[in-house]
């Protein structure tokens, strides 16, 4: 008996070690779950700074710099021994063949709608928090993102979805440019006036008045290009530059100050993606040559990618402070030695402005070049031991404010005087010598100070376009004009394959 | 007498009367894992006490063979000398004599007090206890498909983990070696790939605690390996079984005396095969033919990189054990030491395991007890592959060092000094596991037994890494140092309950349990740059001079595994076996909508032999049985934590007024209906035996569909913030074909020659990409990275093709002019373009084999096993990379750049995908033992030398046709491939 009962204590024990938990809830230790964060202004900030996190994604100079590999001003060559080849994604590119298959065309329209799910879901997140009681300082900022995303769209595919509602889980099918277009100015309209509007330390990096008028400028400035039926609104534009001048910006004496390594805070600066050594500007590593550092006195090594076309490059004048303040031009020496570095060819690692297709030419005359050929990148200054770039990038400045009003003015032929003045105030920091100030403008004077001014910074392709000059053939590249359908990249076959709403470009 | 004893034996063994046996079969379930350890007295009247002797067919002693009073749990187990002693309840006790690999036999006590016993060794296997999931079964009672392994037919010399003791012995479980590392693990596929995400390694069950890793266990404290091959053997592990499950026993302690076993062995390794590029010789002369100017280049020197980075590795290794056992308790502890050196300078491993296992029973027998536990740790530092590369690259005419002391180095595009990394680079790693494992197994009424299994292990992980600010790696950064660790915590509590009956021919055993898993992992990491010094290595965080944002970091996760099982066996008459199971898994993994998973199974067995109508051709037909199953097991291991839920994780720095703040954002497409992935295996076997059991197979077809495959599935953005969503969607198949043969060529009193061959053909095939929700068509994946070809991926996952199919441009030759000549009219459009890649290989083997042979004479044993594939493509990727006359003279290519004539751009094209077949001669094992009469309590002593991957016949032209099979890109010899290396072994084993 007493046996039974020690057995039954034993049974009971494991019985009640059976019964056990059957809870499966998981416990997160080191992410948020979305429904438990977001309730305070500070939880707020820090979930509305993706749009900020994200403005690196405009950063100049990376790799494929779709919008001047496809234009003449700058060009991915193929080296000698076949680096960035890549399955000719940069002949692709240089040469016009560009497909919906090639990343450099398509990766601005990937990138483009991650960030623009993500603003959606920072917008959802804004309209039904109960912490937030005064929304429209949140709200303003998220769509002036959300806006300039969708600008991207219209600029390099024209026809895409219009997606604005984070909760919506259906597949969406593709808007005309012009319904895009309506609607982006819209948004702007909307938030214009509301957004904040001054000029400090504490706007710095952040969407603000200006930066919207900015969008506002580039909308009407390509409105004939973007939306013909709505006709051109040069004087829109002109009256959004307005705007903009009447807020404390005010342009860098001395040029290239704005593209130092300790930038922040320039007053010509009206966006600015703000980087750090460890979220660091990318010019160098793919413009720069693998022992450029080396002769640069910086740390490490880089990737020999992008230079700048022979024509453009020569097509500046050489006494502009631009010139060299934007190439890196000529022989590179070991500062231990003295002498020119030899590159694993054994060739003198001398940056020539030419580049000569010499070896593997296929039938579309690509090839490959000389390792150290091409002009690179010098625009933002690479600091001495620096192991990368904090320099911050303006994505918005006021030179090209500038520059959007002397066009307009020209076009409208209403005050040529007034337009030389603004072209001539950033000629006049670039030449110490004021004989190269212009005295009356054309358009093409624009076209060119545009090229010059604005080196790298991606506006070469909008810019070609708007000019009608971006299909034209480019010497010892592209022999023959490209047909007009190439004023639109192709929408992803990824996207199309992933969403059959989607139509595709035509000619694609 | 003897002769006597022999018909009598003989008469009782035709009887082959079961009962016995599923007696034992019941207990060995209930206690467990292991035999029975003790005896005890359960009879109250006539008690009598037995003695005896078991030995072999050759006279030798057996120790360890078990003694069992048939329908008790009465027993005991022989001792070193075969002798054992036992209290039987009346002289019409039958004795059971059982040994793994042995014969049973039963003896009626009758008057006797003296019961000598010869074993003899069956060829069958028939009545092998065999550990499958939740208990042991006979083989000849197994109606599911089960290999089993025991430690004689282990192959011997350098064993890391016990994946090295059954590499190529179990047909369909492939365990590939895929690099010369020897921190590397071996990648074990069972029955093929069936997983896009997860892991498709076999789950791993250590004396019945599963999921846990090989290398937490010593390879010589195992006594026992069981492969669950099929889903109607494996499904009782549910969620996580569907790549098989591999069942390890560890040895315990046999009774009566106190052994002690001493192994040592030391061993050499030299590469076996390096690569073939230009000496300063053929370099020089390249130059001179060409008249290319080298002298930026030429320093006169004569240097084999290869040979500069590679050295002769030595091992050593140490196993102690000592294990006894008294009427009512066992023990066994043991140490094991492994000293290893691979053959490139910075890759080694040095592991110590430790475990300890004591048994005792109580309450008058009722309770068995079983504490176990161990310290498991490994220092070791895995090979920065990166440095083959430069070794391929670096001319020869350059120096490790100038005459001055000063090292060679540059910064040019993959080039630098691989002998200044390895010197000075650091990135040592350890690891520790500590656990306590407890059993008890309650018998509360006859035939009814209760169990639990309590489980804790604390594992972690630390890793330091300091790149030198004087190599390439550190000197961008004057130095980097980062230290890392990890602690894991894993708890489980299983509880079991097991009744077990005959009724006249009627025999049930039925299962049930609960088991409760939970994990829980915490991580932290640091790194900092720019050090004054290089002397603090990674010991001293603190004294760099540039910390960043990200430099910082930890992080933690759990998750949690609830299950309950259960499982019934019935047979009639021992010929009509029939055996159901089911799982229900519960995993905090799955999505909200998805927590519970149901895994049921069946199978059935016919044993054919026993049938009236079978007796005519006993003698040509000794054994013949019939088994199907069908089976659902799942697998998870793709599954990370928190996948199904909407979570916010950070997402860099933003700027604000003068300072940094975190951002965060939705870090995933959340999934609520996320799941595991469900496997259904039919699966059909005959066991044979002929001729006297002299021929013994196992023929096996199977059929296996994996449904609900977890990948990241494109989604469009928008409407998704992510382009890719963990979504089961896809299916895929896998159908195969195994045998498995032995039989013995000679069988002689001393000389005998037995032979095992194994083959198994496996055919993988995607059914499907897509669902109603979610469309896939092509997963195109692997990357061809070859100098400027960032863009090319190697392998295509498409329906109707198998994982593993090589899909690129097919290439028809080489042109005069040096240029690849590509079928270009693949599309039907002349032309080169995407649209005229197609297939061009297949990474999975056709067939894999091994072949065993163990031929003994005297005390003499000599064993050689080959094992190969036959029918499988292999992408040789080093000559992609390296044989390619461009990179001249900047840097070095393979000698065959020379003749073959290319003189393009290489690129990914079939010309580099060759034939992978192969058959290596992998063991070869030489051993005499000894059995002194008296020398100091010796017992016995084995000397033994192995050479491992001795000889390897392939048509396979770069380094070594083995590669990698893992992940969805297979059969690609990298351009960082870590050559691998031939081993010389000499070892002593010593017992007393």
């Amino acid at each position: 008996m007493k046996k039974l009962t020690l057995y039954l204590a034993l049974i009971m024990l494991m019985g009640f070690l059976t019964v056990g938990c059957t809870d499966l809830e998981e416990e997160v230790y080191s992410q948020l779950p979305m429904d438990s964060y977001g309730t305070t202004a500070s939880e707020v900030n820090s979930l509305v700074a993706p749009i900020y996190t994200r403005l690196r994604d405009f950063n100049c100079v990376g790799s494929p710099a779709p919008k001047e590999n496809c234009t003449d001003m700058s060009v991915t060559p193929t080296r000698r021994g076949g680096d960035w080849w890549d399955g000719g994604a940069y002949k692709e590119m240089t040469l016009g063949m560009w497909r919906p298959q090639t990343s450099a065309a398509i990766n601005i329209y990937n990138t483009s709608y991650s960030r623009i799910t993500n603003f959606n879901q920072i917008i959802y997140l804004i309209e039904n928090s109960p912490a937030i009681t005064d929304k429209v300082p949140y709200l303003s900022q998220v769509r002036a993102a959300r806006a300039q995303r969708y600008i991207e769209l219209i600029d390099c595919y024209g026809n895409v979805p219009l997606v604005t509602d984070f909760t919506d889980l259906t597949k969406p099918s593709t808007k005309t440019r012009a319904e895009v277009y309506n609607w982006v100015l819209s948004e702007l309209n909307d938030i214009k006036d509301v957004i904040r509007s001054d000029v400090s330390a504490s706007s710095y990096g952040k969407f603000t008045k200006g930066s919207v008028y900015f969008m506002l400028a580039k909308m009407y400035l390509n409105a004939e290009v973007w939306n013909p039926a709505g006709g051109p609104k040069w004087q829109e534009c002109i009256d959004a530059c307005d705007v903009i001048m009447s807020l404390p910006y005010s342009l860098e004496v001395n040029w290239k100050d704005q593209f130092s390594a300790n930038n922040e805070n320039s007053k010509e600066a009206i966006l600015v993606a703000v980087n750090s050594i460890s979220s660091s500007f990318p010019a160098r590593g793919y413009t720069l040559h693998y022992l450029d550092p080396k002769a640069l006195g910086l740390p490490g090594s880089a990737n020999n990618g992008i230079c700048a076309m022979t024509d453009y490059v020569k097509s500046f004048d050489p006494d502009d402070k631009r010139y060299l303040g934007s190439f890196l031009i000529g022989p590179m020496l070991d500062p231990a030695t003295g002498l020119v570095i030899k590159t694993a060819h054994g060739r003198d690692l001398n940056h020539y402005v030419d580049i000569t297709i010499k070896y593997a030419i296929d039938a579309d005359g690509w090839g490959q070049v000389e390792q150290e050929d091409g002009a690179r990148c010098n625009k933002w200054e690479y600091k001495k031991g620096a192991t990368a770039m904090e320099n911050d990038c303006a994505i918005y400045r006021l030179a090209d404010v500038y520059l959007m009003k002397a066009e307009c003015l020209v076009r409208l032929g209403t005050d040529n005087v007034e337009a030389t003045r603004l072209v001539n105030e950033l000629r006049k920091r670039a030449f110490t010598d004021p004989a190269k100030l212009k005295t009356s403008v054309t358009l093409d004077d624009i076209r060119l100070e545009r090229r010059f001014e604005l080196a790298w910074e991606n506006w070469g392709r909008q810019d070609m376009i708007r000019f009608g000059t971006f299909l034209n053939p480019i010497p010892g590249w592209r022999t023959l004009p490209l047909p007009e359908f190439r004023l639109l990249f192709p929408i992803p076959q990824t996207a199309i394959d992933a969403n059959p709403n989607l139509t595709q470009n035509p000619g694609y | 007498m003897t002769q006597k004893l022999a018909f009598v034996v003989s008469n009782l063994f035709k009887l082959k009367s079961s009962r016995p046996v599923l007696r034992l079969t019941t207990l060995l379930l209930l206690f467990g894992t292991t035999l029975l350890l003790s005896s005890a007295v359960m009879a109250e009247d006539q008690q009598r006490s037995v003695t005896g002797r078991i030995v072999d067919n050759t006279g030798q002693a057996l120790p360890g063979v078990n003694i069992l009073e048939k329908g008790t749990i009465n027993g005991a187990i022989s001792d070193v000398d075969g002798k054992f002693t036992l209290n039987v309840a009346s002289s019409s006790s039958v004795l059971v004599f059982s040994f793994v690999g042995y014969t049973t036999q039963e003896v009626t006590v009758g008057t006797q007090t003296t019961i000598n016993v010869t074993l003899g060794e069956s060829a069958t296997a028939l009545n092998e206890i065999v550990v499958v999931g939740y208990g042991t079964q006979q083989k000849r009672a197994i109606s599911g498909s089960v290999s089993n392994v025991t430690e004689k037919n282990f192959n011997a010399g350098i064993t890391r983990t016990a994946a090295d003791f059954i590499q190529g012995k179990v047909a369909g479980l492939t365990i590939t070696t895929s690099t010369g590392d020897v921190t590397a693990e071996q990648s074990m596929r069972l029955r093929g790939t069936s997983s896009l995400t997860g892991s498709s390694e076999p789950f791993v069950v250590i004396d019945g605690v599963p999921g846990l890793s090989l290398n937490s266990v010593a390879p010589q404290d195992i006594e026992s390996i069981s492969v669950l091959k099929d889903a109607s053997a494996a499904a009782i592990y549910g969620s996580r079984s569907a790549s098989g499950v591999i069942l390890i026993t560890t040895k315990k302690g046999v009774q009566n005396r106190t052994t002690v076993d001493y192994n040592v062995y030391g061993a050499i390794d030299i590469v076996s095969n390096k690569p073939d590029v230009l000496t300063a010789a053929e370099y020089r002369k390249w130059a001179s033919d060409n008249s290319v100017d080298i002298s930026v280049f030429d320093k006169g020197a004569n240097t084999s990189w290869f040979d500069e980075i590679m050295r002769t590795g030595i091992t050593q290794n140490h196993d102690l054990s000592i294990s006894g056992a008294g009427t009512n308790n066992s023990y066994r502890v043991s140490v094991s030491y492994l000293d290893q050196e691979g053959v490139v300078m910075d890759n080694y491993q040095k592991r110590l395991n430790t475990r300890f296992s004591v048994n005792q029973k109580a309450l008058k027998d009722r309770l068995d007890l079983n504490i176990s536990g161990g310290l498991n740790q490994r220092d070791y530092q895995a090979t920065t592959t990166y440095n083959f590369v430069l070794a391929y690259n670096v001319v020869p005419t350059i120096p490790v060092k100038y005459e001055d002391g000063t090292w060679w180095d540059s910064d040019e595009y993959d080039q630098g000094n691989p002998v200044r990394n390895m010197t000075y680079n650091q990135a040592p790693r350890k690891t520790g596991q500590l656990f306590v494992n407890g059993k008890a197994t309650l018998k509360i009424l006859n035939g009814l037994t209760a169990g639990v299994n309590f489980y804790k292990e604390r594992s972690s992980y630390d890793a330091g890494n300091y790149s030198d600010s004087r190599t390439r790696q550190g000197r961008a950064s004057n130095g980097t140092a980062s230290r890392s660790s990890s602690t894991g915590d894993k708890n489980l509590l299983e509880t079991t309950i097991n009744y077990s009956r005959r009724f006249d021919r009627h025999d049930l055993n039925l299962l049930g349990g609960y088991s409760y898993e939970d994990y829980k992992d915490q991580s932290a990491f640091a790194q900092n740059r720019y050090f004054v010094t290089n002397l603090f290595g990674f010991n001293n965080l603190g004294a760099g001079e540039q910390l960043l944002t990200g430099d910082v970091s930890s992080g933690a996760s759990m998750n949690k595994l609830i299950s309950f099982f259960g499982r019934v066996n019935y047979s009639f008459a021992d010929r009509y076996i029939i055996s159901a199971a089911v799982r229900r898994d519960g995993s905090s993994k799955f999505g909200p909508n998805n927590k519970w998973g149901t895994f049921p199974s069946v199978s059935a067995a016919w044993r054919i032999i026993d049938e009236p109508f079978m007796e005519s051709i006993t003698g040509v037909v000794d054994e013949l049985k019939l088994r199907v199953g069908y089976g659902v097991s799942g697998n998870q291991s793709g599954l990370a934590p928190y996948q199904s839920l909407a979570l916010y994780g950070t997402s860099g720095l933003y700027w604000d007024n003068g300072a940094w703040h975190t951002a965060y954002a939705v870090s995933q497409n959340p999934n609520p209906d996320l799941k595991w992935e469900s496997t259904s295996m039919f699966n059909v076997g005959l066991d044979f035996s002929l001729f006297d059991a002299r021929i013994n197979g196992t023929i096996e077809y199977y059929n296996k569909l994996t449904t609900d495959l977890l990948y990241n599935y494109p989604v469009p953005v928008p409407p998704y913030l992510y382009s890719t969503i963990a979504a089961n969607v896809g299916s895929m198949e896998n159908k195969g074909l195994e045998l498995t043969l032995s039989g013995d060529i000679l069988r002689k009193s001393n000389l005998r020659w037995t032979m095992t061959v194994n083959a198994a053909h496996n055919e993988n095939k995607i059914v499907s990409l897509s669902n109603e929700e979610f469309t896939t068509s092509v997963i195109k994946t692997g990357s061809a990275w070859v100098r400027g070809g960032s863009t090319n991926t190697t392998h295509i996952i498409q329906e109707g093709y198998q994982v593993g199919q090589f899909f690129g441009p097919e290439c028809l030759g080489i042109d005069d002019d040096g240029k690849y000549i590509i079928n270009d009219m693949i599309d039907g459009i002349a032309g080169f373009t995407v649209a005229d890649y197609t297939y061009i290989g297949k990474a999975q083997p056709l067939l894999t084999y091994g072949i065993s042979n163990n031929i003994s004479y005297k005390n003499l044993e000599l064993s050689f096993f080959i094992r190969g594939v036959l029918g499988n493509d292999v992408l040789n990727f080093s000559k992609m990379s390296y044989a390619n006359l461009q990179w001249l003279p900047g840097a070095n290519v393979l000698s065959t750049a020379l003749t073959m004539g290319l003189k393009q751009s290489p690129f990914y094209n079939s010309f580099y995908i060759e034939d992978g077949s192969f058959a290596r001669l992998d063991n070869l094992t030489l051993a005499y033992s000894l059995l002194p009469k008296d020398m100091l309590g010796i017992s016995r002593i084995r000397f033994y030398a192995t050479t491992h991957n001795l000889i390897t016949l392939t048509k396979y032209k770069g380094v070594d046709p083995e590669v990698s099979m893992s992940g969805l890109d297979p059969g690609i010899e990298g351009r960082e491939y870590y050559p691998k290396s031939r081993s010389y072994i000499l070892g002593v084993n010593v017992t007393f």
